[in-house]
């Protein structure tokens, strides 16, 4: 016992930790420096990179560390490439390192819901912007329990260091072993030293997941959490508001009058006719594999102009609006939007996608999407506010102005600091909405915007959708099953089936006297929110 | 604590006894000697010898080691930032003699050469032993004769005396690269000729780890340089003993890189002139090792 406790404290082992803990750290940072090349290349849009990286993986995952020690010691020199004993360990640790936390990388990356990359997109963010404020931050979250483990790894294998004279904590131990003869005191020593450390990690791993736990408050002093006389606040305040800010809508709902509205906007209807048209498709023709999903659409939106496009599930109603977009190439004909050819150069040629990310910045179309898609690591307020900073440039100052302005638009003043985990579905649309608006674009694209949602929470998130098209005469294209909604909102109605637009015109009018035997067997489906037939 | 079988078997041994006896009352002396040597001046012929190869002079060369093996080199138990030993002194008094310093670079047994040869090393003084083969990666300045000794448990359980038939069926351990594993290979044929079973080989990496593999009844002899078992018997009295000791056909070297010869012949020199002034043995003196390991130097390389 008194010599293992000697051995315990002995500087010569203590300071084998040091270098255990050098090549551990020159073996994980470049491991990551390594693993995020890999990771990028293997995500990368470009094959031969991805052959490339995947190439290095077989071999450096495929091959023992040792081998990968002693090749880094004694082979690299014969290439003129010298390193010291800790150099040729950290070097091998960290090729061997990278493969593992390449692949890390790439689930955490490939873990962001596929439906927030889209968000940022239509919002106009290039790839890079995507990857720094989207997926990066919340793959990192999801990397870190993985990454403790990888670093615990790391630290147990720098001992094979021993092979090629660096003087870690394993090789002191074996010589001290030879020398004294004491060899289980000494092991024993070594062993704790090394539980020691692992456990060192462990306690950093925790620490740094409870400092990126998004569900803190961040105003708490995290010292102060650590206190013993320190209570939780109670949350009360937010919950207590919640009913009231959703209620409201459902009131404004009610209390509309159709008849009014729809006096004004037949008016309306015939006055947009003259408009300028922002969105021109034209004989837009997409298949997968053989089957197409767009067989021809042509279609010209009007500024001002609120057109809902109705048909069956599989009609072709949201390609469409991604082709608007660009969010999805296609095969055949055009997209304008503004006068401008979405997605290509003057020549014709395809733009990068960074290229493609300017564009709909710069012109300006605006995607609510059926699953909202908001940034789940942001508030309320930053999924607003952020797109407008990174994407336009926007002062913090004005971009949270602007956003908590639309935040109390759309009824949620109070919820601006709520992460999206934290609100009803319908809060989550109407923030998208406020995200979507933000930037004023030139049309809003709506798919689906209340599918998903739970039938009490519809009305909201309709309401908001209203007051934009009435009040602000926001061009937009609204993909609904809601006809007595679209009846109310829009001016015109297009049917899209098999991928055709097989009948459209103005709202009302196709929506109570459909001619086409399709459309009309669709809205008797529909019947339950089938308009009057003549409203009184 | 001498097992019975031991004198008569092992001649160099019975005489380091009958030296240990007569120069016991000089052995404070020689110690006072040799460190007052080492800080005062390097043999006369010395001189010479850093003016006719003056590459090395003022210059920090490294010697790789496996410091597994108390007596010749090993870390200081009670200063474990040092390597102590007869190989550690010999080559820093080459060093003193041609005008170098050593720092040391510990390694596996097995690593010694290549590290050598990657260019990691400059010198390798670790009682490696000079075989034709090792002659391939690195030449050799032989120093030592080479006597072997077979470890066994206490009481000798499988009455292993010697590299030979005796050891049919029983577990040896060895160090990855030792020459004794080929010896050992060669008893498998032979056993098999005699109807006995096959003798099994554990290969580790370093002498504590052959040791513990005899202490925990994985193995039942280990065989290498009769000096480490001697060291291993002393340290574990009443659960080793040392069967009989052998001669085996090499002798120990200093190897150096194969594209230095200049080095090779100024290493050579130098211990010419070290065992001309006497030191080389009142270091055999000094770490208690046997006079008879003594011998006159040469160069064995490939052929």
């Amino acid at each position: 016992m008194s010599l293992f406790l000697h051995y315990l404290s002995l500087p010569y082992l203590i300071t084998g930790v040091w270098f255990t803990l050098a090549v551990t750290a020159l073996g994980l940072g470049g491991g990551l420096i390594l693993g995020v090349i890999l990771a990028a290349m293997q995500l990368s849009r470009f094959a031969v990179l991805a052959v490339f990286a995947r190439g290095y993986t077989i071999i450096f995952r495929g091959t023992p560390l040792i081998l990968q020690m002693v090749f880094a010691y004694d082979a690299l020199p014969q290439i003129g490439l010298k390193l010291s004993a800790i150099g040729a360990a950290g070097l091998a640790l960290a090729a061997n390192e990278a493969p593992f936390i390449a692949e890390m990388l790439r689930a955490g990356v490939l873990g962001i819901d596929r439906g927030q990359v889209l968000a940022g997109q239509a919002l106009g963010m290039t790839p890079s912007l995507l990857m720094r404020r989207i997926i990066a931050p919340q793959a990192v979250r999801m990397m870190i329990p993985a990454l403790g483990n990888e670093t615990v790894s790391a630290l147990k294998n720098s001992s094979l260091a021993s092979v090629i004279s660096v003087q870690e904590l394993t090789l002191r131990s074996t010589q001290l072993a030879s020398s004294t003869f004491d060899f289980f005191s000494i092991f024993f020593a070594s062993g704790l030293i090394y539980l020691v450390l692992t456990t060192g990690v462990s306690v950093i791993q925790l620490l740094v997941e409870r400092a990126l736990d998004l569900d803190r408050p961040a105003t708490e002093s995290r010292f102060a959490r650590l206190l013993p006389w320190y209570r939780a606040p109670l949350a009360l305040q937010a919950v207590t508001s919640d009913p009231i800010a959703t209620a409201q809508p459902d009131e404004a709902v009610t209390s509309k009058d159709p008849k009014i509205s729809r006096a004004d906007r037949t008016k309306r209807s015939a006055g947009l006719a003259h408009n300028e048209v922002v969105v021109d498709v034209s004989g837009l023709y997409k298949a997968y594999a053989t089957q197409p999903v767009l067989a021809g659409v042509d279609l010209n939106i009007r500024l001002g102009e609120v057109v809902a496009l109705l048909g069956p599930s599989g009609s072709g109603k949201s390609t469409l609006l991604r082709c608007i977009n660009h969010l999805e190439g296609w095969d055949a004909g055009t997209v304008k939007v503004g006068g401008r050819r979405m997605g290509f150069r003057e020549d014709g040629r395809p733009l990068s996608p960074r290229a493609l990310a300017e564009e709909r910045a710069v012109v300006g179309v605006g995607m609510v999407f059926q699953q909202f898609n908001l940034f789940g690591h942001l508030t309320a307020l930053e999924n607003v506010a952020g797109p407008l900073r990174w994407v336009h440039g926007v002062p913090r100052a004005d971009a949270d102005r602007r956003a908590r302005e639309l935040l109390e638009r759309v009824g949620l003043g109070e919820r601006a600091h709520a992460l999206p985990r934290h609100l009803s579905g319908g809060q989550q649309q109407r923030v998208a909405i406020a995200r979507a608006i933000a930037p004023n674009p030139a049309v809003l694209l709506l798919d689906e915007p209340t599918s998903a949602l739970d039938p009490e929470l519809v009305n909201e998130v309709l309401e908001v959708i209203w007051r934009l098209a009435i009040e602000d005469g926001l061009t937009m294209i609204i993909s609904t099953h809601q006809l007595r909604f679209a009846d109310e909102v829009a001016d015109r109605v297009v049917f899209l089936s098999g991928g055709t637009i097989i009948e459209e015109g103005p709202a009302h009018q196709v929506l109570t006297n459909p001619r086409n035997p399709i459309t009309a067997r669709f809205l008797n489906a529909m019947e339950t929110d089938k308009p009057t037939v003549a409203p009184a | 604590m001498v097992p019975s079988n031991f004198s008569g078997n092992f001649p160099g041994s019975l005489s380091a006894h009958r030296f240990r006896a007569i120069a016991i009352a000089a052995a404070s002396l020689i110690a006072v000697c040799i460190s007052g040597q080492a800080q005062a001046a390097a043999p006369a012929g010395c001189t010479a010898l850093q003016a006719k190869y003056p590459g090395w002079k003022g210059k920090t060369l490294v010697n790789a080691i496996n410091p597994h093996t108390p007596g010749y080199e090993a870390i200081d138990p009670k200063d474990p930032d040092k390597y102590v030993g007869f190989d550690i002194d010999l080559g820093e008094q080459i060093g003193e003699c041609l005008g170098f310093k050593l720092t040391y670079k510990a390694v596996t047994f097995a690593a010694l050469l290549t590290t050598l040869s990657s260019g990691q090393a400059d010198i390798v003084i670790s009682d490696i032993y000079a075989t034709k083969e090792r002659a391939k990666a690195a030449d050799f300045v032989t120093y030592s004769k080479v006597f072997d000794g077979v470890l066994v448990a206490k009481g000798n359980p499988k009455g292993i005396n010697g590299i030979n038939t005796s050891m049919c069926g029983s577990a040896a351990a060895e160090n990855t690269g030792f020459v004794e594993v080929p010896l050992v290979q060669d008893l498998m044929p032979k056993c098999k000729a005699e109807g006995k079973p096959e003798p099994t080989l554990q290969l580790y990496d370093n002498n504590a780890n052959c040791i513990q593999a005899i202490l925990a009844g994985r193995a039942d002899t280990y065989v290498n340089d009769v000096n480490t078992v001697d060291q291993a018997v002393k340290a574990n009295p009443d659960k080793l003993e040392k069967a009989i000791a052998v001669t085996i056909p090499y002798s120990v070297g200093i190897a150096v890189p194969k594209d230095k010869p200049e080095f090779r012949d100024a290493v050579m020199a130098a211990l010419i002139e070290l065992q001309k002034a006497g030191i080389h043995q009142e270091l055999l003196k000094k770490w208690e090792l046997d006079p008879n390991n003594f011998k006159e130097p040469d160069i064995l390389m490939a052929d």
